[in-house]
């Protein structure tokens, strides 16, 4: 097996006028599962479609398996996208079958969990079951990468933990992992992360390696709403979290400072960093 | 409201399949029905064969343009040109009365022959050929067939298509290891076979219900009906590839089907339409299915006498399959081809 499973290098992807895309270059390795982080927008799936070979490149390369995503390479992959891919038309067995031919692969047999929905229609199941049936289907011909469109997304907190758990026994059997998602949560799951905003990749390595000695700052106040306008609009990087204000990459006495300008009573207290917060960070950084 | 009016005009000003429909369906129509829509046939070719030909010819009113002057020539040989369609009307002049064989296959131009044939009284006598009747379902069924595989060539097998396009799965067959030309033709054989099935049912029902004669060969006729079928197949392919969504497909085919009931002689004769419409015809692949199926149902055309309708199709449909199967590949691969077009939707 390649020591680099999926790699792209200075992969750009311009829509127009837009870049989707920018200069971004990655790898994924055996037995690695690495999250791709970023809000919506950011670029994680024109990469992730690039790396598929459904996208062509603007400039740049991607390598699937040691080459270019041929038909040949994407058979050895495993992928679910954002909305499946599965026939909402067809029962969950005859959608298995269709895989499993398309493969030449022996059909797959649904798990304990799954059974039960053998024969119904693949458009009338709970998006949960849904999701997992994609992920047993992109599973069937044992791929040796994986890559996952927000594989969790819209299921609730137990299916997303089984989710997870195949992902990670996938990984300990070898399997290369690529996941999108946009759940920071998540992102503690992975061995690596990438961290992409407007189209470029603002950050990389594990969670601790990104947060490293980035600073925040929990500014406490009755007044919640006037304090976040006040630091916003100072140019502070600050998030809502709940009725708590939180400065990213905080300098404590400069915002103690714009505070007490605006005359708005509060408390302000050091905090470990999110990650986030340090994808804000990143990102302005990046943007400067 | 009138945010709701300015926000319809909004979304209007942008969806341009909406707005050419809007513009080019009303114009499309009074073109049609104005230059298009006439039963009325002013000219028809005629043949004029035996020993009196040529008095015969001097005779005849410009109402028939004679383009066979023939005297030795039989009724053998002016049945032959009526069924291989060179003339719509032949005169035997070997006998008195002249007899006068008129092509009932088409309608339209074989009701105004009759009717002129009327006036000249006893001096001429009629037979009409291959629908002496002139019935209308005769002429209108072996069409009916033409357009019941326009519908599922285009419109259902374009549905189909971007359905897969809607639900993503396209996406997932893109990445499958199947390759993109047996994605497509295991895509189109399940509307072959229907749209063939069809034909059958439709034929079948048409001879018993309506007592429409099947004069020619079944094998001319399939082969017609499998061309034709490639060619509209090509186009519902073609269709799905410039419509991200089933309404833009139903509206795009709308705008191929509706041509094609009007201007493909299907109900307006062909030769009654003003020479700037009837190109539009001559452009519709339809218009070469008629003149096949309603050549062997009623006339027992051979493949000898209908070869330029079959060229004219197999032309078609190498050229609207070819460029639909490019384009619907170019979907299904769109990676293999390493730079990027530049506009195209952003998925992020």
């Amino acid at each position: 097996m390649s020591d680099v499973l999926l790699r792209a290098a200075s992969v750009t992807r311009r829509f127009g006028d837009l870049t989707a895309v920018s200069d971004v270059s990655m790898q994924v390795g055996p037995g690695e599962v690495v999250g791709l982080l970023g809000a919506n927008g950011a670029g994680k799936t024109t990469l992730m479609r690039m790396l598929l070979g459904l996208l062509g490149t603007t400039s740049g390369t991607v390598e699937v398996l040691g080459g270019p995503p041929t038909r040949e390479r994407r058979r050895r992959l495993g992928y679910v996208p954002q909305n499946l891919g599965l026939y909402p038309d067809l029962t969950a067995t005859e959608n298995m079958r269709f895989a499993a031919d398309s493969y030449r692969t022996p059909v797959p047999n649904l798990p304990a969990d799954l059974a039960r929905y053998a024969g119904s229609l693949v458009g009338e199941l709970p998006l949960g079951a849904q999701r997992k049936l994609a992920f047993v289907i992109a599973l069937s011909h044992d791929p040796e990468v994986l890559l996952l469109d927000e594989p969790t997304s819209g299921v609730d907190a137990l299916s997303r933990s089984a989710l997870w758990d195949t992902i990670r026994e996938q990984s300990a059997d070898g399997t290369g992992v690529l996941v999108t998602t946009h759940y920071m949560q998540e992102a503690q799951q992975c061995d690596r992360l990438l961290l992409m905003s407007d189209g470029q990749l603002v950050g990389q390595g594990s969670e601790a390696d990104l947060i490293g000695a980035t600073a925040a700052a929990a500014v406490r106040t009755d007044d919640w709403a006037a304090v976040f306008g006040v630091l916003n609009g100072a140019g502070v990087p600050v998030i809502l979290d709940g009725r708590d204000v939180r400065v990213a990459d905080a300098d404590l006495d400069e915002v103690r400072r714009i505070l007490a300008g605006a005359g708005l009573a509060a408390t302000v207290e050091p905090v470990p960093a999110t990650l986030e917060e340090r994808m804000l960070t990143l990102a302005r950084a990046k943007a400067r | 409201m009138k945010a709701m009016v300015v926000k319809e005009f909004r979304e209007l000003a942008r969806d341009r399949r909406t707005l050419a429909m809007l513009i080019v369906l009303p114009l499309l129509l009074l073109v049609i029905f104005g230059y298009a829509a006439n039963f009325y046939v002013s000219s028809v070719k005629a043949a004029v064969v035996g020993p009196q030909a040529a008095q015969v010819t001097a005779q005849l009113p410009a109402f028939f343009e004679v383009t066979v002057d023939a005297p030795t020539d039989t009724r053998a040989d002016a049945e032959k040109l009526l069924q291989d369609n060179t003339v719509d009307v032949a005169f035997v002049a070997d006998q008195t009365p002249v007899l006068a064989l008129v092509d009932g296959s088409n309608l339209f131009a074989a009701q105004s022959i009759v009717g002129t044939l009327n006036s000249f009284g006893s001096s001429v006598q009629t037979e009409v050929l291959y629908n002496p009747d002139l019935t209308t379902a005769w002429v209108m069924i072996p069409a009916i067939i033409g357009l019941i595989l326009t519908f599922i060539g285009t419109i259902v097998t374009s549905i189909g298509l971007v359905r897969e396009r809607e639900a993503g799965t396209l996406e997932q067959l893109a990445v499958m290891p199947i390759k993109p030309s047996s994605v497509i033709l295991g895509k189109i054989a399940p509307y072959f076979l229907l749209a063939s099935l069809d034909m059958i049912i439709v034929t079948v029902l048409g001879m018993t219900l309506f007592d429409v004669p099947f004069n020619g060969s079944v094998a001319v006729f399939a082969l017609g009906a499998a061309l034709f079928l490639f060619v509209v197949l090509g186009i519902g392919v073609f269709i799905s590839t410039i419509s991200r969504t089933t309404g833009q497909a139903i509206q795009t085919a709308f705008l191929v089907m509706l041509p094609s009931i009007l201007l493909s002689g299907m109900i307006f004769p062909l030769d009654a339409m003003a020479p700037g419409v009837r190109w539009i015809g001559y452009l519709l692949p339809l218009t070469y299915f008629v003149m096949i199926s309603q050549g062997v149902m009623l006339r027992g055309a051979s493949l000898v006498s209908l070869w330029p309708a079959f060229a004219v199709l197999a032309v078609m449909a190498t050229v609207v399959f070819t460029a639909a199967t490019l384009r619907f590949r170019r979907d299904l691969a769109p990676g293999e081809r390493r730079r990027a077009p530049a506009a195209a939707r952003v998925d992020a």
